[in-house]
């Protein structure tokens, strides 16, 4: 027993640890089962010591977070994540396993919260102009380990442990060493601080009232010395400072973490960058640095990527000899990183990202039982849901939402939010009739949508928080501009104004870079969408109209290059992508937006490298849009189906003209006629050439609909109007060879009974 | 396959050691001549164990490279200025006695970094194999003196030794430069070298095998990969560093700064220093275009096809110095850099263009301090 930091006869074990650190739970197991205390004190929430039991539950598995929150604003709350290796974890697990009880004994986060609000002792304010003064350390024991050349203070640790063999005495070092830094550091007279180690002072003399000869007290390093017995001031010093704080009413309950978040900051300050590997220090009985390596190999493999033993091997002595240079006895994870670099990623940095990813900081996901209490994210969607009269049933329900009635579009921003979170309760379904101001969803409440509810609970703790939490983070990671103007869509559908302009600052700078014009104009739709239904949403237009006539804009400049030297199968593509466009661009209102795209068009529509496809049809869009009079239409359809034009393009070109447009066609007099009469003003010799062409454009339309062209071009050409055009170019029609032509084209529409094969 | 090709002779470094007027008339002389002198307080101060016929310990060959002030006080200049890490897990793995690739865009100073090592290592950097598409065995293996071996037959009188050879056999480094260049069955030649230790020679019945402190350093181009890419069994045989550009602007101005003026000198331009003010302009503006923003952060601008790598920024800052001395009044100005910015950002006549119009009116032209530069440039554009 006298190994351990025992400060006086009543024995008061101060063991001083690194949050997360595997090597200080290691070491506090070991003093713990040397001491045998009879309680354990804990630095985290009082508020939740009624949720300790849950840690010995079975079904219990970190990662975890404590959530500590405001039950009337869950929005004012605080995690304390654990993992495995954070040694409160493990104090806490010693503590159930032995029977004895343990406690937290830091400020309750009922002042912390209460505090926030304005009315406890102002917060120290920092004049940006000032130089900051010197914070204190977040993590003193890492300042200490580099000085020792460290870049990891676990490995530090490891080597401290495993150097003194008999680790035991580590804890009063740490103390000293402790007491050292805050002296060459004075703690800042930062009232929030000064507060909570007086309520840790106090607990422990509560402790020590109750009659426990044997406690341990464990904290971050930085609080060992104001914890130790010898510095401590008067009870009533921390009584006095502790008395009349504000207090706020808290509720406390276990959430699922990941590794991935505990690299956030937290109740604990700041996360740790690789709990990964934090794991594998935890986890691993020997030979680090090889089973490591051993690891990556082995991931490598799965990935399908060349990593051989021979080369991990030389990745193990790679890393032990940067050791030596850098003057440690043993590799840490930078030398680790570096010889895997070098050794088993070729230099490069994809693999490195992958193993960054999934062994580094790795994607474990932590689970609760299902006894816990509810998380305040159920409680706030049950709030939501009885206020909104949207009771959930297991049943498949339809629901037609007024997006006019304010109830309506409440309830229609809580689906889509729902749906962000991955809470997938309903589906939007089609909706019959016309107008915007209509939405269905077919509505479904099935039991495993409560366990995403608690998975999604690790976003925030207000379905809208936790939302836009959600929709941020996974803008912030897209990469592909549709996909992301996808979501978008959908986060302005959930009303989220913060991840709204999370995701426009993305799309703004991936259409900066964005080569691919497809891509640029893939993800117009949905911005014109939000443009034009914006008010029925009451969502800011501003916002996205200032993107999409960015987006125009390089569209516009990119277009005429991108449609050079395609082939068929793209230029189908990109056909599809510019009628879309299209039709985004007009919705959106903006004239210079449009003008610019009609001038893009048009140059499109002149251009000989086009696609035919493609200049067909953009010659089709300015002629509909009035851009382009029928003289010059027809004009430049002379001039693409001419003679001289290659056969197939000039195909593609009336297909791109005409797709899809058979009806309008018919419908459209003046395309009619524009049509008709250029048919008309081809010279004899000239149209027989054209005919397979137009026949295998024609041959796409419906029979019937060929019918009534024809029948259309009878009458029209019967009635001696036949075109709306001013025939003074067709000179001196010769009505007989004219009339030659007749049956050839009649056969051709289908007339002379159109059954020709 | 290509061993009949008669003539094909490695091509042997002529040394300059026989005299120092020799060695002072040379346009460029070797790191180890060069640097003679702090090579020789390095080893005097050096206490560390060394491996095998180094002639300084992994510790100082990083000092070499990085510089520093050794306890004497001799200070040592840096060769190398970027990440220490990367200079030490270059000098790392050729003390586990592996061979080291450096790969990197064209103008990250993978040669320089190679040249210094061997000199640091090995005192000579000239065991050297260029790489290029015509490449043979023989310039890796060894070739044969064509009238002896006629006259008396296959001996070792007739062998020419390759600079790998001569490296193997005396315990040096050798280095392959653009190792990607060369034809993939060349450099599989490397295979038993690396792996073996030893060059067999069939002809005469025996081989070489390499003495202790041999080791390989190559260079190669990760732009043109896929040129002849490297085997994965030689590919395994290689530890590989990758040399980024430089990480901040500060480093790089320091780049280009240190070499300017060490080619100044060389190159006696009758010129002014260039003013840092002036280089840290060049710098930012390689700098925003590599990257594809602006140092702040704030503007995303489009990137040009080629490099834009520091060495180029050196040579624009060279070219504005040479014309300022022989075509202004010696001192450096926007004018005179402009040309040369030109000639390093516009390596494709359409594309290019278009982004640096773009750069020069969305970046350059609001800049404040930058109107003179803007102008210049669009004097010439």
């Amino acid at each position: 027993m006298p190994n351990v930091a025992s400060t006086s006869a009543a024995a008061i074990h101060i063991l001083g640890v690194r949050h997360h650190g595997p090597g200080s739970a290691r070491s506090v197991r070991d003093a713990l089962a040397a001491i045998e205390p009879s309680i354990v004190l804990i630095e985290g929430p009082p508020d939740a010591d009624a949720m300790i039991p849950f840690v010995a539950h079975a079904e219990m598995t970190p990662p975890v977070a404590l959530l500590v929150y405001r039950p009337e604003t869950p929005r004012d709350s605080i995690y304390y994540p654990f993992a495995e290796f954070s040694p409160e974890w493990q104090a806490m697990t010693y503590a159930l396993g032995r029977g004895i009880s343990a406690r937290f004994m830091d400020l309750p986060v009922a002042y912390q919260l209460g505090r926030d609000e304005g009315d406890g002792p102002p917060e120290v304010e920092t004049d940006p102009t000032e130089p900051t003064p010197p914070r204190r350390p977040v993590d003193p024991l890492g300042m200490l380990a580099q000085a020792a050349g460290f870049d990891d203070g676990e490995r530090w640790w490891e080597f401290v442990v495993e150097w003194r063999r008999d680790g035991a005495d580590l804890f009063a070092e740490i103390l000293e060493a402790m007491a050292e830094v805050r002296l060459a550091a004075p703690p800042q007279d930062d009232p929030r601080e000064l507060l909570r180690e007086a309520h840790m002072r106090q607990t422990i003399r509560e402790a020590r009232k109750e009659g426990h000869a044997s406690i341990a007290v464990i904290c971050g390093a930085w609080h060992a010395p104001a914890l130790a017995e010898t510095a401590w001031p008067p009870a009533r010093d921390d009584s006095n400072l502790l008395k009349g704080l504000p207090k706020t009413k808290v509720a406390a309950t276990w959430v699922p973490w990941t590794y991935g978040r505990l690299s956030r900051d937290s109740g604990y300050g700041a996360g740790i960058a690789s709990p990964g590997w934090y794991d594998h220090l935890w986890t691993a009985p020997d030979h680090v640095v090889e089973r490591w390596l051993t690891r990556v190999a082995r991931l490598l493999r799965e990935e399908r990527l060349d990593a051989s033993s021979a080369s991990v091997i030389e990745a193990v002595r790679l890393a032990d000899a940067l050791a030596t240079m850098r003057g440690r006895p043993l590799a840490d994870l930078s030398d680790l990183d570096e010889a895997v670099r070098t050794v088993l990623c070729f230099g490069e940095e994809t693999p490195m990202r992958l193993i960054r990813r999934k062994l580094v900081v790795g994607e474990r996901l932590g689970r609760v039982p299902e006894e816990t209490p509810s998380v305040p994210l159920q409680q706030d969607l049950q709030r939501l849901q009885k206020r909104l009269r949207l009771a959930p049933d297991p049943a498949q329900t339809t629901k037609v939402l007024d997006l006019r009635e304010p109830t309506d579009l409440e309830r229609s921003r809580l689906l889509h939010r729902l749906d962000l979170l991955g809470v997938a309760w309903g589906r939007v379904a089609h909706v019959s009739g016309k107008g915007t101001f209509k939405e269905a969803w077919q509505l479904q409440w099935v039991p495993e949508l409560s366990v995403s509810l608690i998975e999604a609970s690790l976003w925030g703790a207000t379905v809208e928080d936790a939302a836009t939490a959600r929709a941020a983070d996974r803008g912030g990671r897209e990469e592909d501009l549709p996909e992301l103007t996808a979501l978008l869509d959908r986060a302005i559908l959930a009303d989220l104004p913060a991840a709204v302009s999370a995701i426009m600052a993305r799309v703004e700078s991936l259409a900066a870079v964005a080569a691919d014009v497809t891509q640029l104009m893939d993800a117009l739709p949905p911005l014109a969408n939000l443009l034009r239904y914006g008010s029925v949403r009451k969502t800011d237009a501003s916002l996205v109209g200032h993107a999409a006539s960015g987006m125009v804009a390089r569209v516009c400049v990119g277009l005429p290059l991108a449609c050079g030297s395609l082939d068929d199968a793209a230029a189908s593509a990109m056909f599809e992508s510019i009628v879309r466009a299209d039709s985004a661009i007009r919705i959106m209102d903006d004239a210079s937006g449009l003008s610019s795209w009609h001038a893009a068009l048009a140059r499109l529509a002149d251009s000989d490298t086009a696609h035919g496809l493609i200049a067909g049809r953009a010659a089709r869009i300015l002629l509909d849009s009035r851009e382009l009079d029928e003289a010059e239409a027809s004009r430049l359809m002379g001039l693409a189906v001419s003679t001289a034009s290659e056969p197939t393009r000039a195909a593609a070109w009336v297909e791109g003209f005409l797709r899809g447009g058979g009806e309008v066609l018919y419908h459209d007099d003046a395309l009619f006629g524009l049509f008709d009469s250029w048919l008309a003003g081809l010279p004899a010799d000239a149209f027989p050439g054209l005919l397979p062409m137009l026949r295998r454009t024609f041959s796409t339309f419906e029979p019937p609909l060929r019918r009534n062209l024809g029948e259309k071009a009878s009458r029209s050409s019967s009635a001696g109007s036949r075109s709306p055009l001013k025939t003074n170019s067709i000179v001196d029609i010769d009505a007989e060879r004219a009339a030659t032509v007749l049956p050839l084209v009649a056969r051709l529409l289908g007339l002379g009974g159109g059954m020709e094969s | 396959m290509s061993r009949a090709r008669s003539g094909a002779i490695a091509p042997q470094t002529v040394s300059n050691d026989d005299g120092a007027d020799a060695a002072s008339a040379v346009l460029r002389r070797h790191a180890e001549e060069q640097f003679a002198e702090e090579l020789e307080a390095l080893a005097k101060d050096d206490s560390r164990p060394r491996p095998p016929r180094w002639r300084l310990s992994p510790w100082a060959v990083t000092t070499y490279l990085l510089g520093g002030t050794l306890a004497d006080g001799t200070p040592i200049t840096p060769k190398y200025i970027g990440n220490r890490r990367l200079m030490e897990v270059a000098v790392a793995t050729l003390a586990t006695d592996r061979a080291l690739l450096l790969l990197g865009v064209p103008g990250t100073a993978k040669s320089w970094v190679s040249e210094h090592i061997a000199a640091a290592i090995a005192s000579d950097s000239t065991m050297l194999v260029q790489g290029t598409a015509g490449t043979s065995e023989e310039a890796i293996r060894y070739g044969w003196n064509y009238a002896l071996l006629l006259a008396e037959g296959p001996s070792a009188k007739a062998l020419v030794p390759s600079p790998m050879m001569r490296a193997m056999k005396e315990g040096k480094i050798a280095r392959v430069e653009e190792l990607t260049r060369i034809p993939a069955d060349v450099q599989d030649t490397l295979i038993t070298i690396l792996s073996e230790k030893t060059l067999p020679i069939p002809e005469l019945n025996g081989e070489v095998q390499a003495a202790k402190g041999f080791n390989l350093i190559a260079t190669a181009n990760n732009r043109d990969r896929g040129v002849n890419e490297l085997s994965s069994a030689l590919k395994r045989r290689f530890n590989t560093v990758v040399l980024p550009t430089p990480e901040t602007a500060e480093e790089e101005v320091e780049i280009v700064r240190l070499r300017v003026e060490s080619m100044g000198r060389a190159l006696a331009i009758p010129s002014e220093p260039p003013g840092l003010e002036e280089i840290r302009r060049v710098v930012t503006v390689f700098r925003e275009l590599r990257d594809g923003q602006t140092s702040d952060g704030k503007v995303k601008v489009k990137q040009p096809t080629g490099t834009m790598s520091t060495a180029e920024a050196i040579s624009v800052v060279n070219q504005g110095l040479s014309l300022a001395a022989h075509f202004g009044d010696g001192v450096m100005r926007s004018a005179d850099m402009a040309s040369g910015l030109i000639g390093a950002v516009v390596k494709d006549p359409v594309q290019d263009r278009v982004v640096w119009l773009e750069y020069l009116e969305t970046v350059v032209k609001e800049r404040d301090g930058w109107k003179d530069l803007y102008r210049a440039c669009r004097e010439v554009v």
